[in-house]
């Protein structure tokens, strides 16, 4: 029997999160339908950034909730007991919170645009285009052709924020959410002082505009090799996250 | 089937819970593990299941290190915890749900169980249910999953007077010799007549850890005459229908055992005690 991932383990632990979440999913991806109806009603452009920020915020909110049972003793000891590896119930969390959440997000995002450009050209008398903004794939919405590019960025951002929130729901018992968000909110405090106290000390002020600095960088090859710096912490951030949260739920105890 | 050596354990820094705890528990029996409150006998089923960790020492369940958590370990291992978890499943999709995870579960046992408990309805909503009717739906699951290993805390909690009984007629006949239960409670008198090993916790150590027929071998249990001065009583309780006591055994007579009154012997004469089993 393969005692790391189990495809048929696998997919119970996800039967089973369907089965107990079955009212719960549909009541809130029907309600996600209609607030992108409602978007919608009066046309579809620029609704993207609305969009983005639902998918965001109401993201974050579901990834807390991930190991939300180890909040309570009994549900943890009931969730640590079901004969399936713990790499198997991470997986499974990846799964439902990062691909599920996103996937069923566009989903209801192209319902909520269709019906709710529809209905507002019927109620408004418009005739307003359906156009997934938030997709960019319309040509005369985004010219510039990169649409699938925006869109595996915005994953790429998303999948990040949930990895991260996932980490908080193993970490934190209770307000997994808020308390994450708090933790990193001081770790970026820290983070600008520190990035302050280095300006204080190389440039001798706090406040910097463009003027000041004179930067010389000699060359396109340092500026690439930078960019891939930044391209490499930013993608292997989000499975840096999953690690974590493996260690957690190894180490875990109720 | 679960040997535990030398395991020391602590929630915090300042206290020990369980200290140098040794236990040898094997298969075809139904293990009672007893002691007073806080005496760290949930966290010893915990430990055994690896829902906690030792400190120090080892412990071997099913030949598996408990604290790996190996799924192969857990499906054949089913622990009931003395407070249930919060679960918006019917009793129909509870069973769709994890029957599937313990290759040995039987439908057909788990409706045989819940019928004798007299639950009809597997429509019903756990979240519904009271405590004592979730226990009952969770105690016959547990059964019906035929794993070596059944761990229950606190099992008669909460379950009225005819589900006690029905409960001591379904363990005893789910239990063969490849299975092992360990039942850990305060409510001795309703498991009486099930329990086949006495394991007793005192001061977060095994203090006592016998066989019945052991115990009934070396102890005497009987009920004397208030002027009954014999020198082989061990430990007495004046109650209204007389003095219960336990006595050294020596004479070969049987006697029935009575586990509260063990129990008590054990923490009152624990020395004494325990140098007759040595």
């Amino acid at each position: 029997m393969n005692t790391i991932l189990n495809i048929n383990r696998l997919g119970l632990l996800l039967k089973r999160y369907f089965v107990e979440n079955k009212k719960r999913e549909l009541t809130f991806w029907g309600i996600a339908t209609v607030i992108f109806m409602l978007m919608h009603l009066t046309g579809s452009t620029e609704k993207s950034a609305s969009v983005e920020i639902f998918l965001y915020i109401s993201g974050l909110i579901f990834a807390a909730r991930t190991f939300k049972i180890f909040g309570y003793t009994p549900g943890g000891m009931h969730f640590l007991l079901i004969p399936a590896t713990h790499f198997e119930k991470l997986v499974s969390g990846i799964i439902l919170n990062t691909f599920y959440y996103f996937g069923m997000i566009l989903i209801t995002y192209a319902i909520g645009t269709v019906f709710g450009t529809v209905a507002g050209n019927i109620f408004f008398e418009t005739s307003n285009p359906i156009q997934f903004a938030f997709f960019h794939f319309d040509p005369s919405v985004n010219i510039t052709g990169h649409a699938g590019e925006n869109l595996f960025s915005k994953f790429i951002a998303f999948a990040l924020i949930q990895s991260v929130f996932m980490v908080g729901s193993l970490h934190f018992k209770r307000n997994a959410a808020g308390q994450t968000f708090l933790a990193l909110s001081v770790f970026f405090i820290i983070l600008v002082s520190i990035e302050l106290l280095l300006l204080k000390a190389t440039f001798g002020t706090y406040h910097l505009n463009g003027q000041m600095i004179n930067l010389s960088i000699s060359g396109d090859d340092l500026l690439f090799k930078s960019k891939l710096v930044g391209s490499i912490i930013k993608y292997s951030l989000i499975p840096f996250f999953w690690i974590v949260a493996y260690f957690r739920l190894i180490e875990k105890q109720v | 089937m679960v040997n535990v050596q030398n395991v020391t354990f602590s929630y915090t820094r300042q206290t020990e819970l369980l200290s140098n705890l040794s236990l040898k528990l094997e298969a075809g029996r139904i293990h009672g593990l007893l002691g007073k409150n806080g005496e760290g006998k949930s966290t010893l089923l915990k430990l055994i299941s690896g829902l906690d960790f030792p400190k120090s020492g080892s412990i071997d369940t099913l030949g598996f290190n408990p604290v790996k958590r190996n799924p192969i370990m857990l499906q054949e291992i089913f622990f009931l915890p003395e407070e249930l978890p919060q679960l918006t499943l019917s009793i129909e999709n509870y069973e769709k749900v994890y029957a599937p995870f313990y290759p040995s579960f039987s439908t057909e046992q788990f409706n045989a169980y819940l019928k004798e408990f007299d639950i009809d309805n597997k429509k019903s909503m756990l979240n519904k249910l009271s405590h004592g009717q979730k226990k009952k739906v969770f105690i016959a699951f547990g059964l019906a999953t035929n794993t070596k290993l059944l761990l229950m805390d606190e099992p008669t909690n909460g379950l009225d007077i005819p589900s006690k009984g029905q409960f001591r007629r379904m363990v005893a006949s789910a239990i063969d010799e490849n299975r092992c239960l360990i039942i850990s409670t305060h409510q001795v008198h309703d498991l009486d007549s099930l329990i086949d090993s006495i394991t007793v916790m005192e001061k977060h150590e095994i203090v006592f850890n016998q066989p019945i027929e052991e115990i009934t071998k070396k102890l005497l249990f009987r009920v004397a005459d208030r002027d009954d001065k014999n020198e082989s009583v061990i430990y007495g309780e004046d109650t209204l229908r007389g003095l219960y006591q336990v006595c050294e055994n020596k004479t070969g007579e049987e006697s029935k055992l009575d586990i509260e009154l063990l129990f008590n012997a054990i923490l009152s004469e624990k020395n004494r005690i325990v140098n007759l089993f040595k």
